[in-house]
């Protein structure tokens, strides 16, 4: 009985000692690969922040029309700051999803393969999503501006409309790069854009007698004032 | 020293070959010309007469240069050619590529080097009130050595030009330090030798468009040191041709090139304090005070409009000490509203610093100034309505007074 149990403790020590030998340098690989990706992806961040202020990246979004809409998020740091730590976060779960597939566990096998094939994908969706928010910022401030030059009423609502059809649409076009309920993105999207249009034609025609017969005004004041002196230097 | 766009890549080789045909010519009267086809006869008439009246025996050129008309502005100016065999020698030249009205008053100050001239007069195809005597008036001072710039004053009525008079000369003259009443006014008179040192200025595209070419002239003309004279060319006249641009437009192109200028002669306008008048040739202008229609209730329905819409880009281009001075302007009834000139001044240092910062895309930054100048303008008609020329010229010495006041914040905002 004595010897039994003496037999069962020394083989599970050696069964666990030899499956810890056998893990430890796969560990070990992991955690080398881990820290070697995080130094990397420190460097990484360092140059790209540099290689970014040297080209003055912040100042241009300020003059694309970007850093208004940036700035009142209130959580956003600047576009730099922002790009550097992307560049930090992506190269760090390389590190470690490598480091996972060096410890070639059953679990985690493939995985680095499914990642891999999605970040493609990923990145040109994420910058889809930030051209649109580059394009829906600029398109409704002018159009915010040109409403109120135009005395049209309702100016904001105008502005808000041309940046949400833009978000929605660089949105639903992200959707579709993903790959996430094709169909139903592309549907989904059909029938709110053509139902917003057809919203809109109706509200206009049957409820905006008045804002349409200002914009024809505003439109037939632009002509006269162009044989109005006053508007010449 | 070589021109910064060569003669030969704006005009047409053809043209140029036809002009060296009349090469050196002593006089160009340079007409640029895009879609004038109503009013171009009539100016190529007054300044053809001109030169034969007054410089007979001079060798002269009425240089008619068009940047791309689609209106038969060519039709008109052929067809008025074949009727005046006996006119002083006429080249028209039709340039290619984008239909620019700057790209014509530009090719006129490369060609004004080409045919090596020693005066040239520049006149706009929409001026129908242009005379035979402004041809004189803007060349014979220049010939004489008396000027190398010759700068229009004209009788207005006070409700004209108000871009001018609220904005583009006050400020010029708080820039500069001269108190030049035109600084894009349609016509004047230069020497070769300033259109020799305009050329060679990096063109950049927004001088291309409007009158920013005109006033790069002028401002050349000031800061180079050379000397400035102002003749009276009586009333002014214009004939609008189709595709001009609208107000908010127009604002948008004049200020922008104002802003550009300002960029460009920073070295020179930051030490300068005051400002002194002009030389002139003859009797200083006046204004009638001829009743026109002013619709200020239009003006100050679009500042209030900006006031309550715009706010939110206002705020990124006018520090809050400013807009706490606009807000309570939005409160008051028409018949009381008022937008005093050292405000006014403040805005459009305020739009002139945010500019230089890029704090906004430019074109809608420069858009988004014309609530503000309608809200003045509408504070200007309505100060100027019941005063005598002479309560004008002091509300505009006024408004002049106020831009030189101002200086001093954009200077210590300016970097």
């Amino acid at each position: 009985m004595e010897k039994a149990w003496t037999e069962i403790l020394v083989s599970s020590f050696q069964e666990v000692t030899h499956r810890l030998s056998l893990l430890a340098p796969r560990l070990l690989a992991m955690l080398t690969l881990v820290l070697l990706g995080w130094i990397a992806a420190v460097i990484a961040r360092r140059v790209v922040v540099r290689l970014l202020v040297a080209a003055d990246v912040d100042a241009r979004c300020a003059r694309w029309g970007l850093m208004p809409t940036w700035s009142r998020t209130g959580v956003l740091p600047s576009p730099t700051t922002l790009v550097g730590r992307l560049v930090f976060w992506m190269l760090l779960l390389m590190a470690v999803l490598m480091g996972i597939e060096a410890l070639e566990l059953t679990a985690t096998a493939g995985l680095v393969a499914l990642v891999m094939r999605f970040v493609p994908n990923l990145i040109v969706a994420a910058l889809i999503m930030v051209s649109a928010w580059v394009l829906a910022n600029f398109l409704s401030q002018a159009a915010l501006i040109g409403a109120v030059n135009a005395q049209v009423a309702g100016a904001p609502l105008i502005a808000g409309a041309v940046r949400w059809l833009v978000l929605v649409f660089g949105g639903a076009a992200a959707l579709t790069q993903l790959g996430i309920a094709r169909e139903m993105v592309l549907l989904a999207f059909g029938i709110a854009f053509g139902g917003s249009v057809l919203a809109l034609a109706l509200a206009f025609g049957l409820g905006g007698k008045d804002v349409a017969r200002e914009i024809l005004e505003s439109r037939l004041r632009k002509q006269e004032e162009s044989e109005d002196p006053m508007t010449r230097p | 020293m070589g021109d910064r766009i060569p003669a030969k890549d704006l005009v047409p080789v053809e043209s140029l070959a036809t002009l060296d045909t009349a090469r050196p010519s002593e006089l160009v009267v340079g007409i640029p010309v895009l879609n004038h086809a109503r009013s171009i006869a009539q100016v190529m008439e007054s300044m053809a007469m001109g030169l034969a009246k007054h410089f007979p025996s001079r060798k002269a050129m009425l240089l008619v240069v068009d940047a791309g008309s689609q209106d038969g502005t060519r039709e008109v100016i052929r067809s008025w050619k074949e009727k005046s065999p006996d006119a002083p020698l006429i080249q028209d030249v039709y340039l290619t590529g984008p239909a620019l009205r700057g790209r014509a008053t530009l090719a006129i100050l490369l060609l004004v080097r080409h045919l090596e001239a020693q005066a040239c007069a520049l006149v706009d195809a929409n001026l129908t009130s242009a005379a035979p005597a402004w041809v004189y008036q803007l060349l014979q001072p220049v010939l004489q050595g008396e000027a190398d710039y010759i700068s229009p004053v004209y009788t207005r009525l006070m409700s004209e030009g108000t871009l001018t008079t609220n904005l583009a000369a006050p400020l010029t003259r708080a820039l500069y330090g001269k108190r030049i009443r035109e600084v894009m006014g349609g016509c004047a008179g230069f020497s070769a030798k300033l259109a020799s040192q305009v050329v060679e200025i990096d063109t950049r595209a927004n001088d291309l468009d409007a009158y920013g070419m005109e006033m790069g002239l002028t401002t050349e003309a000031l800061v180079s040191g050379g000397k400035v004279v102002e003749t009276h060319l009586g009333r002014k006249m214009v004939i609008a041709s189709p595709g001009e641009p609208d107000m908010a437009t127009m604002l948008a192109r004049v200020t922008g090139s104002l802003f550009g200028l300002m960029e460009r002669y920073r070295a020179f306008w930051e030490p300068i304090d005051g400002s002194s008048p002009l030389p002139q040739t003859d009797m200083p202008a006046s204004f009638s005070s001829e009743a026109a229609e002013i619709h200020v209730e239009r003006m100050v329905r679009a500042f209030r409009l900006g006031l309550k819409d715009l706010l939110p880009v206002w705020e990124q281009i006018m520090p809050e000490e400013t807009l706490a001075h606009l807000y309570p302007l939005g409160l008051l009834p028409v018949d009381e509203f008022r937008f005093p000139p050292l405000l006014w001044a403040r805005v459009v240092f305020d739009f002139a610093v945010a500019f230089h910062e890029w704090r906004l895309p430019r074109e809608h930054l420069l858009r988004a100034l014309t609530p503000l100048y309608l809200g003045r303008v509408a504070a200007f008609l309505a100060e100027a309505q019941d005063a005598t020329p002479s309560q004008f010229s002091d509300l505009l010495d006024h408004i002049g007074q106020a831009f030189e006041e101002e200086k001093g914040s954009l200077r210590a905002r300016w970097r």
